[in-house]
């Protein structure tokens, strides 16, 4: 079973950095974001675009050729890239139906259609084959009885620092606090003079470069494929349920919990030989938080009446 | 009545289209299409059940189109799995679809029974992950499901049922028989459903389903159960989406769990946004003008892409699904035929 902790673990930061942008771009917006797994999917379509050497031609269609930037750069390029497309999605889309009064249920509906055709554009431009960043492969090592790659131990303190990040980016800063406001009240937060128009952009932004860093991390521990990001969004909404919709720390929290879960869940007896079903148990994990707790752990009741 | 003059129009465009553009073969590829556009249409329609009578999201609806196929399906002769072992004894036909029928009502009543007091957005989260378990544990419990390689050779048990004029109508127009058997047994389900529903839709119980949707708590005040109502729905429509997912695979001839993704969902709510939420006969007009649409996107691919192979066709499809989604939403979210103020869009 412990073979498999290295393995939760990172899922687990994937699933933990996922769930916070989502749960955040929630609080904020009100927008439960089924297109958020496609731009965890462009950040590290992005980034191997960036990054992969010119010649090669497994990835885009011929007229495109990989650009073949060193990757620290790439990382850097592809999640200001992402940035700037959660942009232009609140600018050109949210934003206008918000301003025509479309309900949550309208605009979740046309989250799924977007979802539906940005993962298809990838898949028009992008090889359907799992595709690698070109990083030198390592073998695994022993930390404290964890095996990982010393890469991995890298994405995993990454991983973490970014969060502690984001917690105090929330917790201090000025936009944060305004942030957290908008989402507690936005009616509160206007008349104390916080423009939520811009709150709400600057979450769009945020919640998207956060989700593009997701896509890099993901890429990095596996592999990039056009469908990643509707792969692992499941997963990050059974992270977000759990920790509970809205929060952020619970989020981080629930998502670690769920990346862990679904990776021991391998090591089981009775999983033996169902290596498919462990997404199932995390899935049905969710449904059982909603059942007795449905605000999640770390919620708040009024959320979810 | 004005739309229903549009609508007119629409379908019979849509017919010449197929027949315009099949100068050889064209009843073959009609009876395709609505076939198919049958099957998705009755599918369409237990979600307007949820979403348009109830303000239901259901977004797992491959669920229940798959347990109702599967029970059906290993109710009756037929043979499993990788090795392919025969199964040669199995109950009548019509009492297996009955079963099919009767457990996606009850995995309706399962779901429904601790999600129905969430929010609405929760249940479509909730209802999307029900229908990856279940695709998952089907995948996993190969030596019950077949799995991967699924089920095969089951189709006889309604075949053999075929009228004989049936099979000589086809014959002399060139139409494949089991095709079009099944084809018309889903359209004559969808009338005689939309019949019932009809009547439902004008019952007491109809009117409050609706009242449902519209104030959930003024229901309440007013003594009814709200979510024994939404429970009672959302088992009538698992049932209709259990019966389409049973002609589904009597369509296709086979069953595997990659027949139940999560994209079978998102073309059964694009048909029915596509015809009209709330409206009666709109979620099957919509699959009709929806497969369609599919299937005209083909010659869009070969229009840009020199020759398309299959990842390019499926991609240029799907993502010409997702535009019809998100812009019948955003400019006609009452799709074809339905009523602006019947639906939903200003909820919080």
């Amino acid at each position: 079973m412990l073979e498999q902790l290295g393995n939760g673990l990172l899922l687990g930061v994937i699933i933990a950095l996922g769930s916070v942008a989502l749960s955040l771009l929630y609080g904020v917006t009100r927008i439960v974001n089924f297109a958020h797994g496609e731009i965890i999917a462009f950040g590290a379509i992005m980034a191997l675009f960036f990054s992969s050497s010119p010649d090669s031609s497994l990835l885009y269609l011929d007229r495109f050729s990989p650009l073949g930037i060193n990757f620290l750069t790439s990382v850097i390029l592809s999640i200001l890239l992402c940035g700037v497309f959660g942009g232009l999605l609140e600018l050109c889309l949210f934003k206008p139906l918000r301003k025509n009064n479309f309900g949550n249920i309208a605009v979740l509906v046309v989250t799924i259609g977007l979802s539906i055709f940005l993962r298809h554009i990838y898949l028009l431009f992008a090889s359907a084959k799992p595709t690698s960043y070109i990083l030198e492969l390592q073998r695994r090592e022993d930390y404290f009885g964890v095996q990982l790659t010393p890469r991995n131990v890298q994405v995993l303190i990454i991983g973490f620092a970014v969060m502690v990040l984001v917690g105090i980016f929330l917790t201090y800063t000025r936009t944060g606090k305004a942030m957290r406001a908008v989402r507690d009240s936005s009616d509160l937060a206007s008349i104390s003079g916080i423009n939520s128009d811009y709150i709400i952009l600057v979450t769009w932004i945020f919640s998207s470069m956060l989700a593009g860093f997701t896509g890099i991390i993901q890429g990095v521990i596996n592999n990039v494929r056009w469908n990643m990001g509707f792969l692992i969004l499941l997963l990050i909404f059974a992270g977000t349920v759990l920790g509970g919709i809205g929060t952020s720390f619970g989020a981080m929290f629930g998502g670690f919990i769920i990346g862990i879960l679904v990776q021991l869940s391998v090591g089981l007896e009775f999983m033996d030989g169902h290596t498919e079903a462990k997404n199932a148990i995390a899935l049905a994990l969710m449904i059982i938080i909603l059942l007795v707790r449905p605000q999640g752990i770390f919620g708040n009741k009024d959320r979810i009446s | 009545m004005k739309k229903y003059i549009i609508a007119f129009f629409l379908l019979a465009i849509s017919f010449m289209y197929i027949f315009l553009s099949n100068e050889t073969g064209g009843a073959r590829v009609f009876v395709n299409l609505m076939t198919f556009a049958g099957i998705y249409g009755l599918a369409a329609i237990g979600i307007n059940v949820h979403f348009g009578w109830t303000g239901l999201l259901n977004f797992g609806h491959a669920a229940f189109m798959g347990i109702g196929a599967y029970t059906t399906v290993l109710l009756i002769p037929h043979s499993l799995g990788r090795e392919g072992v025969v199964i040669s004894s199995g109950l009548p036909l019509p009492i297996a679809i009955l079963v099919g029928i009767v457990a996606a009502a009850l995995l309706g009543l399962l779901l429904g029974l601790p999600t129905l007091r969430l929010r609405g957005d929760y249940l479509a989260i909730v209802t999307i992950a029900a229908a990856e378990i279940f695709r998952l544990l089907v995948r996993d419990f190969e030596n019950l499901t077949g799995g991967v390689y699924g089920i095969i050779q089951f189709s006889d048990s309604l075949q053999n049922s075929r009228p004989d004029f049936i099979t000589r109508f086809s014959e002399s127009y060139d139409i494949s028989p089991a095709q079009f058997w099944v084809g018309m047994l889903t359209w004559i389900s969808i009338i005689v459903i939309l019949l019932i529903l009809s009547r439902l839709k004008k019952s007491p119980w109809g009117r409050a389903l609706r009242a449902v949707r519209e104030d959930e708590d003024a229901v309440r005040a007013l003594g009814k159960n709200a979510v024994l109502l939404k429970l009672q729905s959302f088992m009538l429509g698992a049932a209709i989406g259990g019966l389409s997912g049973i002609f589904l695979v009597f369509n296709y001839g086979t069953v595997q769990a990659s027949t139940f993704v999560p994209v079978l969902t998102f073309y059964v709510w694009a048909a029915l946004i596509l015809g009209g939420v709330g409206s009666l006969g709109g979620p099957a007009l919509g699959a009709v003008i929806f497969w369609v649409i599919i299937a005209s996107t083909d010659s869009i691919s070969r229009f840009l892409f020199e020759s398309p192979d299959g990842q390019q066709l499926a991609g240029v499809r799907f993502v010409i699904v997702g535009l019809l989604i998100m812009f019948f939403m955003i400019f006609r979210p009452s799709g074809i035929l339905g009523k602006k103020e019947e639906l939903l869009l200003d909820v919080k």
